[in-house]
């Protein structure tokens, strides 16, 4: 059996390809970069895992001759749960620009800040030691729904002044 | 039996407590004190085999291919801890039914004690080194979570204790860990019955030095002293059971149990005893200088656990029984002592001896108690604590190998229970005696509160005169503890000893140190001593900042600073691969001159795709290398692959080209300063990737599976398409659990597309409903055809290319074109019957369902069997078992296209408009929002999008 050069190629071409866009901010080039990548390490998988040969259908040549069915199984079910991963990448790029316009990753900046208070020991400022039944987030977004006018849907995070914005721009 | 009986009984007692609390209040407590009353009784019933030298035991393996076993063991030594588990546990129980209130029986306080009283019991009766383990971590737990209870004041203090006695746990799990690896076994018994066989091992020294960190941990020995102190934030009956009377002894029981291995070797008896009489001179030193009632009780207990610890270590039979009766005598008068402290808080709302005064003319009964248990703790006679005293003064005396070992170690003993005397004085004196009355009003407590403290007290009183009735315990005990050894008999009087003498002098500087309180109190006041918990902190405080130091690379902000790490480590695993492999076979290489025109094409397709700023092209040129990639596997004999990939990209595209509507088709520009550090991880990826493509072609031929699979297939199973055999046969559960996943995503795109729609997604696109007449008419012709050839392609999936992904692929092409075509497509809007919960509900219940059925007949999950009726026609499980398939990645296609579809990019004025009409419509309204909802709502945006244009 001899390694093609060819598949050694075309794996490399795309798995640095997808990995060049995982590595971008863009959400969707991520998406793409995924699949890409996928490909290539199902290509590999294959290729690594048995010379090519006739479908595996019994009965339609002889057993010695054709591919081996294990790996092929595997990589259909490989398949399948990329395309699940695309499909929730690409709801969040989604979301994200639905409600951010735009679809990039951020760095987690709030992540940072509560790694820094843990490091300096303190509680947030919407911790209630008083009251220890529920979890803090929780209760005091209750209390912003009751408030919220008309809906706590204007409360979306950095939302509210651009949709006042948005509003006025629209008109009646 | 009746140990299983006892454990079990005490489980369900703890599982039922917070009902019982929700019923009855705090009465429950006095439930639960006769639930330990009546194990109490179950395990006295056991004293006379056991005190005759016939073990109760119990065992069944646990995990048989390590040799655990859940074996348990009674014997004297056990007896003597679970007895004072029970009867304490009884009494703390009684106290708590009138020291707490009605929410907090209903709480957590209760249920853990008792919980804690079973670990206990397990704990001292574990006659397997794993289990004995895993009760000593459930009583850490247990006393965490109590002492947790107290709220935010008890946060430092709890994890203290917390981290000091887990890292205590972890020593001892090390030389569990080492003793089986010395001797091959994990049974308590054998390991004492059979000393040498861990003695002769070079691991018997690190084994008796792990033990000692553990019970050093747990027993609040110096230096790990100071989580006992901080865990007096906790209410009372958990300070009285947990840590004074009972888990605090489990170092003590550890060391007693192990002493059939350890005791007499010189380092054993010289590590303990200096370690042990050192903490008992300074936790006395300090008892003598807290204000704080509990305070003083907190490191008497560290001072007695010293002695006990000191006289476990002498290791001789006088020692030993001296340590167990002290061990009772101690768990009476301190447990008494922490109730009576208890309802002094409780009444007068003060705790510090300054404060308090004269409170014996008020509460005359809780006064007595409280002096009499003072006095035992002080060692006067005739009571319980002299006696036990007595006889650790005998132990001490005996202490090796050095001659001059047992005076110097009976003098700091002396010199200790001298501090003791004063200190219990002062508990007694502090609180109870004075002229004035500090707190006026106040009156005893009732009978019920005081009763738990008074009967303890009572047994201090009775015992001492009466522990000759002690000692068939204490003997079965001591006999245990050290087989073939002469146990001794207590009891009260042995004429004029030495230390009878010893005892006389303590009682005589006590009573000095007392009544000159004043002077002693200015000089200890004058002397400040580090502050233990100070230290401790200081030290947690570095952990966790080399923890935050080993950590901080993972802690890169960003994705792709976190992927990089990961794809790095791709690369360095590939290299090491490479270096391992060893240089390559000689191989032919194929080449041939068309393909490299196709890679050349591929990699263009490629390089345009990384630059490209347009979404839809970089799309489009991803799906290319899709299409590229099927064909290789057309020709390779991947048909099913092939066809799959082939739908999925379709898939893909079509979904993605609905999202895409409404988003911009710009792409970010690529910041050049990334490109280049990017690019070289990209191609130092893909060059592992390459390379291992090279390194691993042509080493195996087709693997014996694949070759078995090929050859059994259809016999087994009548298919003949072995990748669908594979797939819905040979690994339906490994397909079955990837279906699920698939099934979770469409539930998780389900959930997203509720969410909130924010800002609109974009500027104002073209009409929904396509103006496409190609796009269109060609869905109207081609949806039913795809149904007709998806149902035909589950229906020959066993035999033939296809099967139930392929199927529901073609199906959600389906599904997705109807929705970008829009207007009367079908598919155009997703018809109730395809919603994605019903359809992955529906395929799990399927799938499910197919797979369970040979279980009834005594068959093998997801086995196939054959359908009445059915099987005339073809239809197999198999088929039906596909049917789930299909069901759940059709949900997951369903979901993306319903979730994602942006072909309504006034969604955010559908929302208004729904505002303006349903002012009151509140967030559960929203959260609520099924499908058929969103539907509704998809058909009013429609209509009103048309109305203004």
């Amino acid at each position: 059996m001899s390694p093609a050069l060819v598949l050694v190629a075309v794996v490399f071409v795309l798995v640095a390809t997808g990995v060049y866009l995982v590595l971008e901010r863009s959400l969707t080039r991520v998406l793409v970069g995924v699949i890409l990548m996928s490909n290539g390490i199902n290509v590999l998988f294959l290729v690594a895992s048995g010379a090519a040969g006739e479908p595996a259908l019994v009965g339609s040549a002889e057993p010695a001759r054709m591919s081996d069915p294990l790996p092929q199984a595997m990589v259909l079910t490989a398949i399948v749960i990329t395309l699940g991963l695309t499909a929730f990448l690409l709801a969040m790029a989604y979301r994200s620009w639905q409600l951010h316009g735009h679809d990039e990753v951020q760095d987690d900046v709030e992540d940072r800040q509560v790694r820094g208070r843990a490091v300096r020991d303190e509680t947030s400022g919407s911790y209630d030691p008083d009251d220890e039944e529920a979890p803090v987030e929780e209760r005091s977004e209750d209390r912003r729904r009751a408030h919220a006018s008309p809906s706590p849907r204007d409360r979306s995070p950095g939302d509210g002044p651009r949709r006042a914005a948005q509003r006025r721009e629209e008109g009646p | 039996m009746a140990l299983v009986v006892l454990l079990g009984g005490l489980v369900a007692l703890a599982a039922a407590a917070p009902l019982l609390g929700r019923a009855l209040g705090r009465t429950s407590c006095l439930v639960l004190a006769g639930g330990l009353a009546a194990a109490t009784a179950l395990v006295a019933a056991l004293v006379p085999g056991v005190v005759a030298g016939r073990d109760v035991v119990a065992s069944t393996p646990w995990l048989p291919s390590l040799g655990v076993d859940a074996a348990l063991r009674l014997d004297g030594v056990a007896l003597v801890f679970v007895l004072v588990a029970l009867v304490v546990g009884v009494l703390v129980l009684a106290y708590c039914a009138r020291y707490l209130d009605d929410a907090e029986a209903a709480g957590p306080v209760p249920a853990v004690l008792v919980l804690f009283a079973a670990a206990m019991c397990g704990l001292v009766m574990a006659d397997d080194l794993v289990l004995l383990y895993v009760c000593w971590e459930i009583t850490t737990v247990c006393s965490f979570v109590l002492v947790s209870t107290a709220g935010a004041p008890a946060t430092a203090p709890g994890r203290q204790a917390l981290v000091v006695t887990v890292a205590g746990g972890l020593a001892l799990l090390l030389a569990v860990v080492l003793v089986v690896v010395a001797t091959g076994s994990t049974s308590v018994h054998a390991l004492v019955s059979d000393p040498d066989r861990l003695l002769s091992s070079p691991l018997a020294g690190p084994v008796a030095a792990l033990v000692v960190v553990a019970a050093a941990t747990k027993s609040a020995q110096l230096p790990f002293q100071a989580w006992l102190p901080g865990a007096m934030v906790a209410m009372t009956p958990v300070s009285a059971y947990l840590h004074a009377a009972t888990m605090v002894k489990a170092g003590v029981y550890l060391l007693v149990r192990t002493s059939a291995v350890f005791a007499g070797q010189p380092a054993w008896t010289a590590v303990l005893v200096s370690l042990g009489l050192t903490t008992a001179l300074v936790g006395a030193v300090l008892a003598l200088r807290e204000h704080d009632l509990k305070g003083v009780l907190a490191y008497s207990t560290v001072s007695q656990l010293g002695l006990l610890v000191a006289a476990v270590g002498v290791g001789t039979p006088e020692a030993l029984a001296a340590a167990l009766l002290h061990t009772v005598a101690h768990a009476l008068f301190k447990a008494t002592l922490f109730m009576l402290v208890g309802i002094v808080d409780h009444e007068t709302g003060s705790r510090d001896v300054r404060d308090l005064a004269g409170l014996r003319r008020v509460m005359p009964w809780t006064a007595a108690a409280t002096g009499v248990a003072a006095l035992s703790l002080g060692g006067v006679p005739p009571l319980l604590g002299f006696v036990s005293k007595e006889y650790l003064y005998e132990g001490f005396l005996t202490a090796g190998p050095a001659a001059w070992a047992g005076p110097v170690a009976v003098g700091v003993a002396v010199l200790a229970s001298t501090l003791t005397l004063a200190y219990a004085a002062r508990v007694a004196h502090g609180a109870f005696g004075g002229e004035e009355l500090s707190h006026p009003g106040l009156h005893e407590p009732s009978p019920l509160f005081l009763a738990p403290g008074a009967v303890a007290a009572l047994a201090c009183a009775v015992l001492g005169p009466a522990v000759s009735w002690l000692s068939p315990l204490v003997e079965a005990a001591t006999s245990a503890a050290l087989p073939g050894e002469e146990a001794p008999e207590v009891y009260l009087w042995h004429g004029v000893t030495p230390q009878l003498v010893l005892s006389g002098v303590t009682l005589a500087l006590g009573a000095l140190l007392f009544v000159r309180r004043d002077a002693v109190d200015r000089v200890l006041q004058a002397w400040s001593p580090p502050s233990a918990s100070a230290a401790f902190e200081r030290g947690h405080a570095g952990l966790l900042r080399l923890g935050e130091v080993v950590g901080r690379p993972d802690r890169a902000g960003g994705a792709p600073a976190q992927l990089a790490r990961l794809l790095v480590a791709v690369v360095v695993v590939a290299a090491l691969a490479a270096v391992g492999l060893g240089p390559q076979p000689e191989r032919l290489v194929s080449e041939d001159p068309v393909a490299w025109g196709v890679v050349v094409l591929a990699a263009g397709v490629l390089a345009a795709a990384a630059l490209t700023r347009s979404s839809l092209v970089l799309v489009a040129l991803g799906g290319t290398t899709g299409l590229l990639v099927a064909v290789w596997l057309l020709l390779r004999g991947a048909l099913d692959v092939a066809i799959t990939l082939l739908l999925v990209e379709v898939l893909t595209a079509v979904v993605l080209v609905l999202v895409l509507r409404g988003q911009p088709r710009r792409l970010p520009r690529t910041s050049a300063r990334r490109a280049l550090p990017v690019a070289a991880t990209a191609a130092a990826t893909g060059l592992a990737a390459g390379g291992a493509a090279w390194a691993l072609t042509g080493r195996r031929p087709l693997s014996d599976v694949g070759a078995q699979v090929l050859a059994e297939a259809e016999p087994l199973t009548g298919g003949t398409n072995v990748v669908n055999v594979v797939l819905v046969d040979l690994r339906g559960l490994d397909t079955f659990l990837e279906t699920v996943v698939v099934g979770v995503v469409a539930l998780g795109l389900v959930v997203l597309g509720r969410g909130p729609a924010g800002r609109r997604t974009g500027p104002p696109g073209p009409d929904p409903v396509t103006e496409d007449l190609v796009l269109r008419v060609g869905t109207r012709l081609l949806a039913p055809l795809m149904v007709v050839l998806g149902a035909y392609l589950l229906w020959r999936g066993h035999d033939e290319p296809g099967g139930g992904f392929i199927a529901a692929l073609v199906l959600g092409t389906a599904v997705a074109l109807g929705h970008l075509a829009g207007g009367r497509a079908p598919f155009a809007r997703t018809p109730r019957a395809l919603r994605p919960s019903l359809l992955v509900g529906g395929g799990l219940l399927v799938a499910l369902g197919t797979g369970l059925v040979p279980l009834l007949g005594g068959g093998a999950l997801l086995a196939p069997f054959d359908l009445p009726l059915l099987g005339a026609l073809g239809v197999t499980s198999a088929l039906v078992f596909d049917v789930g398939v299909l069901l759940l990645v059709l949900g997951l296609a369903v979901a993306a296209v319903h979730s994602l579809d942006a072909g309504v990019p006034d969604a955010g004025r559908a929302d208004e408009q729904r505002r303006a009409t349903r002012p009151h419509r509140d967030a559960d309204g929203e959260a609520g929002d099924d499908d058929g909802d969103g539907e509704r709502d998809d058909a009013r945006v429609r209509g009103t999008a048309g109305g203004r244009r």
